[in-house]
């Protein structure tokens, strides 16, 4: 039996090798989905790169989530957005939605364009993807409301919000107004292009729900030294 | 490789293979008001005018029809390929270059919407067995009146038909008075539908009135299937028991002459058909195989490299690849990788890329 065990003495791989879990020991090392890391030849390597190349020689490396792809289309963003959309896990329905949504804004735009003056032809903007970033960003609020407790009364303090929590409020609103407040009978690709293009050009409800959120955090300008952190 | 202008029809030949010609925007209305595949409308919509690529089966289903003599019983076509492969595409092509000719095109768009979901079967009042499809074929008569307005007048009835106690239809009044009875009165428009395709049999390799027709059936393989229909007391309706399938099987077999039937078989409309399936063989089944014996089959592949090419550049040209990186080489290789070259997966793709 001592024979055996030690002839099994490698790296350390347990008997069931995890896949799809999302905690993993933390032996293992992250996976690398970008092709342009795997196109430098061995001359231009750097003496950390060569370490690591060397590191992941040796040790097991964590499955890549099926999100994550080397393709050049690949956006970060878009698949939070997809998640966020995302039913009872169904992936599928999330993403044709949205590229439903980027059709329908892209024929939108594109049907403007054929149609305009050579003019107007330099302002619109064709490409859904910079019309998503763009609405996004016009959508993210730039300061907070944390409900705090002083003196037994809750109080609506003004505080500054992390790029990832202004990310997610920018998205969430988004996503609640287009299911609330439109129409029954929509589409969902058709209420997000809408609301996506509005708020492309700084109008529609999601601004004006940034827009009342500052008014408030404004209006509680005295309360700010409620905040200790 | 992209845009050879509105040359003509007539003209078109190898040279041409790959190029996009433009169908003028007031030949949509008229020649096509129901044949394009529903994506293909909406990028004539979207860029305001309407290019089709020249394509080597298109070629030479033209270049057949050019030589072919009318006088022998007509010949018939049958295109077929994978799914997606642009099939209708090349027979609204071949449609637009018979009607540029000045022929006289009986196109149906798919012959499955006429063997499914159909919400009023009544009971044909001609034949006790068979049914009528009123709204079907009312829609059809309509779209038929608009594609052929000038032949209407032109073409004289030679037979008269008695649709009820009151109404009926002499000889020699002309083809629009029977077309513009079978809208209206939507209970006989089946048996008018009947009527009008044995009228243009009749007539069309006649001396005097001299006119060419073109039959374009989109489907063809859903005339001799099963049907998805069912009579009240729930047992299964068969093709045959059905009058505008049965007339439009007489259209098919070439017992007339002085024009051509143009068809394709098509698997997405199809019913019980499983969905790797794309020969005739295993289409048209044993019956309609049969039916259609001496055919001419026209395979219709991929794109080729030359096309994919072109159809890549024509994108670019009208704004239709926005993603900065699909306008590089590899974006492109991404593209040919994950549509393989066929025509309406790499639609789809770049529909949102």
């Amino acid at each position: 039996m001592a024979a055996s065990v030690t002839g099994l003495l490698k790296p350390w791989t347990p008997r069931v090798l995890l896949v799809r879990w999302s905690r993993y020991n933390p032996y293992y090392l992250e996976p690398e989905p970008r092709k342009e890391v795997y196109h430098i030849p061995e001359t231009e390597l750097t003496p950390e790169q060569k370490e690591e190349r060397e590191l992941k020689s040796v040790r097991p490396i964590k499955a890549a989530t099926n999100s994550v792809t080397s393709s050049v289309f690949n956006d970060p963003v878009l698949s939070k957005f997809v998640n966020m959309m995302m039913k009872d896990g169904d992936k599928i329905i999330a993403k044709g939605i949205i590229t439903q949504t980027l059709e329908n804004m892209k024929r939108k735009q594109v049907e403007k364009y054929h149609k305009a003056p050579e003019v107007k032809k330099a302002e619109i903007e064709c490409n859904p993807y910079v019309i998503f970033h763009q609405a996004l960003e016009n959508c993210k609020p730039v300061i907070g409301l944390a409900s705090i407790q002083k003196g037994g009364k809750f109080y609506q303090v003004p505080i500054p919000l992390t790029d990832n929590r202004r990310r997610f409020l920018a998205m969430k609103w988004m996503i609640t107004e287009c299911r609330d407040n439109k129409h029954r009978r929509t589409l969902m690709y058709e209420k997000l292009s809408q609301e996506l293009l509005a708020a492309f050009s700084k109008e529609g409800n999601v601004v004006k729900r940034k827009h009342e959120l500052h008014k408030m955090a404004e209006s509680n300008r005295a309360y700010a030294h409620y905040r200790w952190w | 490789t992209c845009l050879s202008g509105t040359s003509k029809n007539a003209c078109q030949s190898e040279q041409h293979l790959g190029q996009y010609y433009t169908v003028p925007a007031s030949h949509f209305h008229t020649v096509f008001p129901h044949g394009l595949p529903p994506r293909y409308q909406q990028q004539v919509k979207t860029f305001n005018e309407g290019c089709v690529m020249v394509r080597q089966p298109a070629l030479e289903l033209i270049s057949h029809l050019k030589r072919a003599d009318y006088i022998n019983p007509t010949l018939r076509y049958l295109l077929y390929g994978v799914k997606g492969s642009g099939k209708t595409m090349s027979l609204c092509h071949a449609v637009h270059y018979c009607s540029t000719q000045g022929w006289l095109v009986l196109h149906i768009p798919d012959a499955h919407l006429w063997v499914k979901n159909c919400k009023e079967l009544l009971p044909s009042s001609y034949h006790a067995s068979r049914f009528d499809q009123p709204i079907q074929a009312s829609n059809w008569l309509r779209n038929f009146r608009t594609t052929n307005e000038h032949f209407l007048s032109k073409i004289k009835l030679r037979q008269r038909y008695v649709w009820t106690k009151r109404e009926s239809t002499e000889e020699g009044r002309p083809l629009g008075e029977l077309v513009d009875m079978g809208v209206s009165r939507v209970k006989s428009s089946s048996d008018v539908v009947g009527a009008v395709l044995k009228e243009l049999r009749l007539q069309a390799g006649g001396t005097e009135g001299g006119f060419r027709l073109a039959v374009a059936v989109d489907g063809v393989n859903g005339l001799w299937g099963r049907t998805t229909l069912k009579k009240e007391d729930k047992s299964p309706v068969a093709p045959e028991e059905l009058t505008l399938v049965h007339n439009l099987r007489k259209m098919i077999n070439n017992d007339w002459c002085g024009g051509a039937v143009i068809a394709t078989l098509s698997q997405t409309g199809s019913l019980y058909a499983p969905s790797s399936a794309y020969l005739p063989q295993e289409l048209l089944g044993e019956e309609g195989f049969d039916s259609m014996d001496p055919f001419i089959p026209v395979p219709v592949s991929l794109y080729s490299e030359k096309e994919f090419e072109s159809c890549y550049l024509y994108y670019l040209d009208r704004h239709w690849l926005q993603h900065p990186h699909s306008q590089t080489e590899e974006g492109k290789k991404e593209l040919i990788f994950l549509s393989n070259r066929n025509p309406s997966v790499l639609e789809r793709l770049c529909a949102f890329l």
